[in-house]
């Protein structure tokens, strides 16, 4: 039972020794290998080089997470890197499949689409309603179908909740790269209200895609487009979608991003992103603030890079449902107030260990799902350049 | 006993295709409906007055096609041309019930005092049924394939009569699924769904105005 006297400060937990760290990386180590070097994989020599450094790269981040108890600056180290080269990967290979970005009708209608988890919350209502799947892409297929890519995310969903978003989304980390680029927030006053836009992108589109019999967010809304595949523009229909998609792109991954040092995207626009915050109900892990040790100097709700705090879900020691568990209050925190939590236990009770066993869980899956789209990236640069 | 199997199979068939009519009035009707007052009888008020006015847009399109002998295939641009419009008038209807409920959430809808300072509320106010009405009107003028489908059995009768009786019917077989949305009343009302639904008016009605004006730019650029 919480009590109103103040605890005093936990002590800001020692950096590790090599041998500690390196103990505790050993795990992560082998599930990167187990990924990239299982039995039956038989990678070319550019891939397997690509791999190697991939797996050194993210056992060496979460080597530093464990040696400097810092998570917030390694995890974003590897949530960049994958927003830079997903995007890199992926045109090459469309170039090579298809000689362009365009989704040509034909390719929609032969079901070829590449799965994309950002519409699993408005293909849910139209399959349950119709047992229809409306996304032009193939249920079966190895590398990008939709059975595949929703069990995994499934899997991840219910243990991570929306820290999918911090460790697998390879979006986010385009626009929380060009966050990090000023050195100072030019807007900081931000109309609290914006924080609905997700919920509201959400109903909207999950009942167009049901009226429209569409994936309506993929066809007219997603910023990413613009970076990733788009509907071909044969038609003036074509051209205002293409044209949206890139504003929205400028304006929510580039512009704001400048401007407030905030993930806009993800605040005030991702739908995905507000249907992933229902499922931090099922994750056992989330962050609490301790309000025994709390002054309320709001240093991590400044720090928060998607207004998951405000004043009075500080006051009840608790984030708002947005949270994606990046960490970055933890480390602010000069009090250490805000801890890692496991649901069920009491709030500040060996934190650490809390932080472990989220670190664990999340770092296998950016290793499985994020590692192997920087293998590709990394595989792509080392095409052109060697 | 002819006219009885008619109006039963224009039931029958309203009944079937209801969840159709729902998925394609859905993005109206829910997000209006969230901006209401929460209890039972403002969404009964509300739902009265979307679905009256829905009937009298089914006559007045089945009367006007039957007119014109068109009740069965629509020319083509004569669809798009109704298409384009209703969709542009219903973005402008949509995005001014999007405006209309800037100050409706009273105090109470704050959860707390602290939190009615983030934000400014107005005074509750209580709303007509005429943006309901025109929003009613609009989804039943908007040509979704349900109404195709009555609309060609309609055209097989032998008078103007007997087809408006058939959309009438048809029209309560539909009715049927819309009740449920009754219940959406028993949903709390505070400043997070207000805003959300407002929102999500707001860009539903983006989307109708960028595909009206499509639709019409094409009919002018490609004279169909």
């Amino acid at each position: 039972m919480a009590t109103n006297a103040c605890r005093p400060l936990l002590a800001r937990p020692a950096p590790r020794g090599v041998g500690r760290s390196v103990l505790l990386t050993l795990p992560i180590l082998l599930w990167a290998l187990l990924m990239f070097f299982h039995p039956g994989a038989n990678p070319a020599q550019l891939e397997r080089i690509a791999a190697a450094l991939t797996v050194c790269l993210m056992s060496a981040l979460f080597f530093m997470m464990m040696k400097t108890g810092n998570t917030y600056r390694w995890r974003r180290c590897f949530f960049v890197l994958l927003g830079v080269l997903f995007p890199i990967g992926f045109i090459h290979n469309l170039i090579v499949a298809r000689g362009t970005m365009g989704i040509p009708i034909e390719e929609m209608i032969a079901g070829r689409t590449p799965f994309c988890f950002l519409v699993i919350p408005t293909i849910i209502l139209p399959a349950a309603l119709t047992k229809t799947l409306v996304f032009p892409g193939s249920i079966l297929s190895s590398t990008h179908g939709i059975a595949s890519m929703v069990a995994l995310w499934l899997a991840c969903t219910l243990v991570l909740g929306k820290g999918w978003c911090a460790y697998a989304c390879f979006f986010g980390g385009i626009e929380e790269g060009v966050a990090t680029i000023p050195a100072r927030a030019r807007i900081r006053k931000i109309d609290l209200r914006w924080r609905y836009g997700p919920w509201a992108v959400l109903l909207a589109m999950v009942l167009l895609s049901l009226a429209l019999f569409e994936p309506a967010y993929c066809m007219w809304l997603c910023p990413f487009k613009a970076v990733t595949e788009f509907v071909a523009a044969r038609n003036a229909v074509g051209v205002v979608q293409n044209v949206i998609f890139i504003l929205l792109f400028v304006g929510l991954v580039i512009v704001l991003p400048l401007l407030t040092k905030k993930r806009t995207q993800c605040s005030f626009f991702c739908p995905f992103g507000a249907f992933q915050s229902l499922f931090n109900k099922t994750s056992v892990f989330d962050v609490r603030i301790d309000p025994t040790r709390c002054k309320t100097c709001v240093i991590c709700q400044n720090a928060c890079p998607t207004m998951s705090l405000s004043k009075e879900s500080i006051a009840r020691g608790e984030t708002l449902s947005t949270c994606m568990k990046c960490g970055a209050c933890v480390d602010a925190c000069p009090r250490q107030a805000a801890v890692w939590h496991i649901k069920g236990t009491e709030v500040a009770f060996k934190p650490e260990r809390a932080r472990l066993m989220f670190l664990y869980a999340a770092w296998a899956l950016a290793v499985m799902f994020g590692g192997s789209i920087i293998a590709q990236g990394i595989a792509t640069i080392l095409h052109f350049v060697i | 006993m002819a006219a009885f199997v008619e109006f039963g199979e224009a039931l029958t068939l309203g009944l079937a295709s209801g969840p159709a009519c729902i998925a394609a009035c859905g993005p109206v009707l829910v997000p209006s409906l969230l901006t209401e007052r929460a209890g039972l009888s403002p969404h009964v008020r509300y739902l009265s007055a979307f679905l009256g006015a829905r009937l009298v847009g089914y006559l007045l399109f089945a009367a006007a096609a039957w007119e014109i002998g068109s009740l069965a295939v629509l020319p083509p641009g004569l669809r798009v041309l109704l298409m384009g419009s209703v969709n542009v008038l219903l973005a402008v209807v949509l995005l001014g019930y999007a405006y209309s409920a800037r100050n409706f959430c009273g105090p109470s809808c704050a959860k707390s005092e602290l939190e009615s300072k983030l934000v400014k509320i107005g005074a509750a106010k209580s709303r007509g049924a005429s943006g309901a009405a025109a929003l009613g009107l609009l989804t039943g003028l908007s040509l979704c394939p349900p109404f195709i489908a009555a609309g060609v059995r309609a055209a097989e009768l032998g008078g103007i009569i007997q087809a408006l009786l058939f959309f009438t019917f048809f029209f309560v077989g539909t009715t049927v699924w819309f009740v449920p949305f009754v219940g959406m009343g028993c949903i709390a009302r505070n400043q997070a769904v207000m805003t959300v639904a407002r929102m999500a008016m707001a860009l539903i009605a983006i989307f109708y105005l960028l595909t009206g004006i499509a639709l019409l730019i094409g009919r002018k650029a490609y004279g169909y």
